[in-house]
């Protein structure tokens, strides 16, 4: 047991003091925060910005439309600014009007310019020339308003009087939406989605990332000889036992890290994203209960075990880095083909697909704590996941202990599968 | 104490391809140098690894100090330094040792002193520079031999098994490693080593053991083998050009068996039972001046090349060095 825990402790101890554990775990908050933010970013600059209110309205009318549309497009008067600028303008000064326009734009003085005529009020067409043309928000809410203008130029034609108008035309929607799961409602859609894809995406970096540091571990063990020093103090099963348990624990470390600084990150994301210029969106996680959280974390620890104590056996099967990747490469296929599944399953988290890969052991540690980051999984469900992971597991590790300990004592060719499965029955 | 470090026994380790080392029988006796000698392929490492505990024979036994060699209790006895070797690169010296130390049952605050004294005695820890404090790709290729020495022997070993010791040591590590092979000795250790330097191990081993393509050839005594395998032979010296004279007697297949020319003197081989003092007078008499007339016994590296053979030469065997 001393023998095991020095493993661990040398396992864990050098590679928490590495530069590149520090980086990287510096780096996931930054990360999951920028999944957070960035959306929700993305979503306020869907929403019109203050650009649009440093618009020139060119009115060739004639009847006073372009008052009217500066009002609409201000939306709410009484703030200061809102007003985009009006100027009345003969048709046949159109021309040259514009191109004064064009140059304050050119000169970001102003963001752009509308052009209303006889045209727009017959409802046929009106242009517009900006820095924000592409902005589909900006380009969306002018139209609303030309449109509003329209409707209140012909409402008023009909005879209804201005406050009347008012009360008919104003349309304060405020689109909210939520989704609805077996459970009930679940909170906002997004968030929900994007958890699952932080979830997945936090499982298959942990798998990829320390697989491959086991693996490496592996191999500079076997090729300085240290293997051998280390297998004549203590037996194989404990040194790989003692390598995927220190290993697993510096993940499960980088990861409570990046779970509570993510979490502390989202308690002060209305001020982070007041920075972005980003209103505080409401943003309700999904709730996780402690057994949720408990289940993740099997599903976490098994998910581990399975895959690292794989990629062990190939670091200890091959002589060099570039051999080892060659190697390794099935074992990559299926964490990489797994990961090309977790948007479908998002999406459809009760098909087929997602049933099928949350019962099989190479996907299922990935893919099942996705889909109850999304939906409610019946237990029955969870059980048989878990389960077949646990027997993936021994399996895994049965089979990696016996190519280990073959493998790390010979050198030279790298073996066929043939050589590899004859590994499996020696004895010792 | 027993009597023997190591009691190996019919011992037959097999691979799907062939067989490493068939029906081994071998006895080290407590305390002494003994020297596992063969050419590269020969179920030296194999051996090795079976006394170690690291692979299992298929059959026979194992005993260390009377004990099987699968007890935990004997692995904390042994030390073990491999063929080819390396340390955790990225690792501070001090914490490599420590983690073997470990490995091998020594408290922490105990091995923290042992490394000190170790790393001041082999001059890694100097009032300048403590080298312990550096990582282990920041030492030089003899520094870092003479830290994973310094690995094999913290937990003060009873037993203490070298594979091939000599490879790549530079003179003066080579110097070192020599002296604390004695030094151990005289401590009452046991050092067992292969090499296939039969240099160093003729001048290093009370007994030895030679095998060849997984079987024992010989074991004994490096006395005892001598005088075994061994003819007496002569070395004979003459002044000037005057091997001349003497060809006659050199190929007269009545006394002499075989004349080796060694450039400046004859290794000489009589016939059984053929009287060197025949020959001697018969030099004298033919006029030739006797710089050096000399009885000498074979050296390992004959018996092992006339036991082994030229196959053993092909399959990488170095003479000496």
């Amino acid at each position: 047991m001393a023998k095991l825990w020095a493993i661990i402790k040398r396992e864990y101890v050098e590679r928490v003091r590495s530069k590149w554990f520090v980086i990287a775990t510096l780096f996931g908050p930054i990360f999951f925060s920028a999944i957070i933010i960035v959306p929700a970013w993305l979503s306020s600059r869907s929403k019109a910005t203050s650009d649009i209110y440093n618009t020139t309205i060119l009115d060739a009318t004639g009847n006073g439309f372009g008052h009217r549309l500066a009002v609409n497009i201000a939306g709410d008067t009484t703030v200061p600014g809102r007003l985009p600028e009006v100027r009345v303008v003969a048709p046949s000064m159109l021309t040259r009007a514009e191109s004064t326009a064009t140059h304050e734009v050119m000169d970001k003085e102003k963001t752009g310019y509308v052009v209303v005529d006889q045209q727009t009020i017959a409802g046929e067409s009106a242009r517009y020339a900006g820095r924000n043309a592409t902005s589909i928000a900006d380009m969306a809410q002018i139209k609303s308003a030309i449109r509003e203008t329209i409707l209140a130029s012909r409402l008023e034609k009909v005879g209804l009087d201005n406050s009347r108008m008012k009360e008919i035309t104003f349309i304060p929607l405020d689109f909210s939406t939520e989704r609805i799961t077996e459970k009930g409602r679940a909170g906002s859609g997004i968030a929900s989605v994007m958890f699952g894809f932080a979830i997945g995406f936090l499982l298959y970096a942990s798998i990829v990332i320390y697989g491959q540091t086991i693996m490496s571990g592996v191999l500079e063990e076997k090729t300085t000889r240290v293997a051998e020093v280390v297998m004549s103090s203590v037996p194989t099963d404990t040194l790989l036992a003692g390598k995927v348990l220190g290993v697993g624990a510096v993940g499960l470390t980088q990861q409570i890290i990046w779970i509570v600084t993510t979490y502390v990150l989202l308690q002060l994301r209305a001020p982070i994203m007041a920075k972005f210029g980003a209103p505080a969106m409401s943003f309700t996680l999904p709730d996780i209960s402690l057994g949720a959280g408990l289940i993740f974390l099997l599903f976490f620890l098994f998910g581990f075990i399975f895959y690292s104590s794989l990629f062990a056996a190939v670091g200890s099967s091959v002589n060099s880095e570039s051999e080892a990747r060659q190697a390794a490469s099935p074992l990559m296929i299926m964490i990489i083909s797994t990961a090309v599944f977790i948007q479908p399953v998002l999406l459809n988290p009760t098909g087929t697909t997602a049933r099928v890969l949350s019962l099989v052991p190479f996907s299922s540690p990935i893919i099942m704590p996705i889909r109850m980051a999304v939906i409610g999984i019946p237990p029955l469900e969870l059980a048989a996941s878990l389960g077949f992971l646990a027997i993936g597991c021994i399996a895994a590790l049965w089979l990696a202990s016996r190519i280990y300990r073959v493998g790390l004592l010979m050198y030279g060719k790298r073996p066929s599968i043939r050589e590899m499965a004859r590994w499996v029955s020696y004895s010792r | 104490m027993t009597e023997y470090a190591i009691d190996i026994v019919n011992v037959t380790k097999r691979y799907a391809e062939h067989t490493a080392v068939r029906d081994l029988t071998l006895r080290v006796p407590t305390g002494s140098v003994y020297g596992l000698l063969g050419p590269n392929g020969a179920g030296k490492t194999t051996t090795i690894r079976m006394i170690l505990n690291i692979i299992a024979p298929d059959s026979g036994t194992i005993h260390i100090f009377g004990r099987p060699s699968s007890d935990p209790k004997v692995t904390e006895r042994m030390g073990y330094l491999p063929e080819e070797r390396g340390l955790y690169r990225k690792m501070q010296v001090k914490r490599v040792l420590k983690f073997l130390a470990e490995l091998k049952g020594v408290k922490g605050s105990e091995a923290e002193r042992r490394i000190d004294d170790w790393l001041e005695r082999l001059s890694l820890k100097t009032p300048e520079k403590d080298w312990g404090l550096s990582k282990v790709d920041e030492l030089s290729r003899g520094m870092q031999q003479k830290v994973q020495f310094i690995g094999t022997l913290l937990h003060d070993p009873d037993l203490v098994i070298l594979d091939e010791p000599f490879s790549g040591l530079d003179p003066i590590n080579a110097q070192a490693l020599k002296d604390t092979v004695v030094e151990l000795k005289k401590r009452g250790k046991t050092v067992i080593f292969s090499t296939h330097l039969m240099d160093n191990a003729e001048r290093l081993c009370d007994s030895v053991c030679i095998i060849a393509r997984g079987e024992k050839v010989l074991d004994g005594t490096v006395t005892g083998v001598k005088e075994e395998h061994g003819q007496r032979n002569i070395a004979l010296a003459l002044e000037g050009d005057g091997m001349k004279g003497i060809a006659s007697i050199l190929s007269d297949h009545s006394l002499v068996k075989r004349a080796d020319d060694s450039n400046r003197f004859f290794e000489i081989e009589l016939v059984p039972g053929g009287d060197p003092q025949t020959l001697l007078r018969r030099v004298v008499e033919s006029g030739a001046s006797v710089q050096r007339f000399e009885m000498i016994q074979p050296s390992l590296h004959e018996i092992f090349l006339k036991k082994v053979g030229a196959a053993g030469i092909e399959e990488g065997m170095t003479g000496h060095g």
